[in-house]
């Protein structure tokens, strides 16, 4: 099976560069006019990740930032290659609508789109984002959300009546239908979580951790997916840091603060902790560092050759 | 005083002509060798193409000739505005884009933050057409139940907290249908500026609702008189509630060099059409009062095109050639830059124009009649007084 790597576009990542509010003068003669905005950056950096070969790119819900569907959707014509993966919460609105736009995506892009339903958030960060349903209804409203999107694209008519979605006569025609859904991707290690992705999840992306206990949590969803009679890919979000020298890499993994999951080595230590956890099973691969025009360059350039090597000759020994 | 003119992406594709009721454009109707953009070339490979690449060759269109953007419907079966807008986003220069959308289908918090990231993508150019639904079957499709005048007042609400989150942080709102504690977009979406604000509906809810929220009133065009009636009524309204209310309209034009090859397009179109379109075009159980009213003009029945004259210029038969509302302007260049004037006299205050095909007519409607508008005699004496 192939592997597939994403570079996460963190939209508050690097919150000030090419923000035209930002802006510094000095003694340069300043031509920048309004119209180059951080969405440049963007694009720069979906750029990066499409021309050192990543497969694609995840942009996670950052609720104080650029939202992560529209980003998506303005950078995915220059970038014409790359899968995307833009991650929002289950509460932004009506499963047929989400299902409409996804649809209307996968039509302008060949079937480019992912979708990451992020992780309930917290009790007042719901309450600020306008999503009352009750705690212990989070979970079953991530998964009636998807049961209707999936519904609306799949069959016409289609009927649903659950607890949070109502839909009579529903479901998509020609041309809207003729695409692909997008694969769903979710998250979280709780023991909900986890039964949710073996009912409903193409792919479950865990959190980086150490390898013994994501080994646990790949064995345990693997065992709730077949009970489920499915199978579910596994992937995760693993931060990294890779310099030519260990010693560099040290050094700016402590001038940047990286969680203690992330992987900080050479480029070829980077490549074979990567290569342990393909070993593991897991497939799907958001790597992510701060800076993530330049560390897309770095890792395209430098792990990834390294790591598809190193999974290469596993597979072949297999 | 200038007038906003906007021009419509066809989000429903596209015919080539008025004559042919198929969607040559797109991939709406079964492929064939004339198709435009259909992602197929002629040996039936992937040419690369998409549907999305047309929107944008009429959004060009239309912002090179002056039209300061132009509406993207939602119907069911339509592409979607807030995937269409951001996909173009980029490659436009002034092209606002006017996003239909109803409110009930996205979480307000949710829609204020998309939107401020919009303006941000664009440099402010998010509008948005909120339309609250036609009712019967379609808003089930839709998966929302709600009543009628439910949904005018969820639109209240909706439009409420989606101003409320923008004003900043520290907002909390306690409606019927929403609920927002201690919320409120972030500094950096909050200092953009509120997408301006496009309302339709003809009913006493849609009006209160509009009263309280909407920048334009937008009508379909309507007998003139009856149109000039429903914008006196709405801006009468507004003004009760201290506020102040444009009106827009929205209409199809067919200009052509002259009135006899403007009403032989239309009567091209006329007498193509199969007995089974017309039947279509009898339309669907609705609530809503906008279309009741359209329907009374009974377009299906009409034997010959000219029964369909309903004034100068005023032909009461396009909802038998393509989906949407039955009146639209025929003329010559001038005529039909005259009746836009008379509409203006009579207290229009920006328009949302289509022909078809929409890339070509972009050009001549932008080229040819735009630039006529405030020179009919009419309209002279009207700004006169």
């Amino acid at each position: 099976m192939t592997i597939q790597t994403y570079w996460q576009l963190d939209v508050a990542e690097d919150a000030a560069r090419s923000e035209s509010g930002a802006r510094r003068s000095g003694l340069f003669r300043d031509v920048r006019t309004p119209g180059l905005n951080r969405y440049d950056y963007y694009a720069q950096v979906a750029q990066a990740a499409a021309q050192t070969a990543f497969d694609g790119l995840f942009l996670p819900h950052r609720p104080q930032s650029d939202d992560s569907t529209i980003v998506t959707a303005a950078i995915a014509r220059e970038v014409p290659r790359l899968m995307l993966v833009p991650e929002f919460p289950a509460s932004a609105g009506s499963a047929v609508y989400a299902a409409k736009q996804a649809v209307s995506f996968q039509r302008q892009t060949r079937d480019r789109l992912g979708w990451a339903i992020a992780n309930p958030a917290d009790g007042a960060t719901r309450a600020r984002d306008g999503d009352h349903v009750p705690e212990e209804q989070l979970h079953a409203r991530t998964e009636e959300f998807l049961t209707v999107a999936r519904g609306v694209h799949a069959e016409r008519p289609f009927d649903f009546s659950g607890e949070h979605f109502e839909v009579q006569g529903g479901g998509f025609q020609a041309p809207l239908k003729r695409v692909a859904f997008p694969k769903v991707f979710l998250q979280g290690e709780s023991e909900e979580a986890l039964d949710l992705s073996a009912r409903t999840a193409d792919v479950h992306l865990f959190a980086a951790a150490p390898l013994p206990a994501l080994r646990n949590l790949v064995e345990t969803l693997d065992t709730l997916a077949a009970r489920a009679g499915r199978a579910v890919a596994f992937g995760v979000i693993q931060p990294v840091l890779a310099r030519d020298d260990a010693e560099d890499a040290r050094r700016d993994a402590s001038r940047v603060g990286l969680p203690d999951t992330a992987i900080v080595g050479t480029y070829a230590e980077v490549a074979q902790r990567l290569a342990d956890l393909a070993a593991l099973g897991l497939r799907h691969f958001v790597l992510a560092a701060p800076s993530s025009l330049e560390e897309a360059y770095r890792i395209g350039q430098h792990v990834l050759p390294r790591f598809r090597a190193l999974t290469e000759r596993v597979a072949a020994a297999a | 005083m200038t007038i906003d003119f906007y021009w419509r992406l066809p989000s429903h594709g596209c015919h080539g002509s008025l004559r042919d009721t198929a969607y040559d454009r797109g991939d709406w109707s079964p492929a064939s060798p004339r198709n435009v953009a259909p992602g197929l070339d002629r040996n039936g490979e992937d040419d690369g193409f998409r549907y999305v690449d047309h929107l944008s060759a009429i959004a060009k269109a239309a912002e090179s000739v002056g039209f300061i953007g132009g509406l993207i419907p939602s119907f069911p079966n339509t592409d979607d505005p807030w995937v269409i807008s951001p996909l173009l986003a980029r490659e436009t220069k002034a092209f606002r884009f006017m996003i239909a959308f109803q409110p009930g289908f996205l979480n307000p918090v949710h829609a204020a933050r998309m939107s401020a990231s919009l303006q941000r993508a664009t440099g402010g150019r998010t509008v948005f057409n909120i339309i609250t639904g036609g009712g019967g079957p379609s808003q089930l499709w839709w998966g929302d139940s709600f009543s009628h005048d439910d949904r005018y007042g969820r639109t209240t609400e909706f439009l409420d907290v989606f101003k409320g989150v923008w004003g900043g942080e520290g907002f909390s709102y306690d409606g019927r249908f929403y609920q927002v504690r201690d919320g409120g977009l972030s500094p950096l979406l909050a200092r953009e500026e509120i997408p301006e604000i496009w309302f339709s509906g003809s009913s006493d809810a849609a009006l209160q609702s509009a009263a309280k929220h909407a920048d334009y009133y937008l009508s379909w065009l309507e007998p003139f008189d009856q149109l000039t009636d429903k914008f006196a009524r709405v801006k009468e309204r507004t003004a009760a509630l201290g506020g102040e209310q444009k009106c827009a309209v929205r209409v199809d034009l067919v200009a052509r060099p002259t009135e006899e090859e403007a009403w032989a397009e239309v009567r091209a179109g006329f007498e193509s059409l199969s007995p089974e379109r017309r039947q279509q075009a009898r339309g669907g159980p609705t609530d809503s009062i906008g279309a009741a009213r359209q329907q009374a003009l009974k377009p299906s029945e009409a034997t010959r095109y000219d029964e369909l004259i309903v004034a100068p210029n005023l032909w009461g038969g396009f909802s038998l050639l393509r989906g949407g509302p039955a009146l639209g302007i025929v003329g010559s260049y001038e005529q039909c830059a005259a009746r836009l004037d008379e509409l203006i006299a009579r207290g229009t205050d920006a328009f949302i124009l289509a022909g078809t095909p929409h890339l070509e007519e972009a050009y001549r409607v932008g080229e040819e009649v735009l630039p006529l508008l405030g020179r009919s005699e009419g309209f002279l004496l009207q700004a006169a007084e």
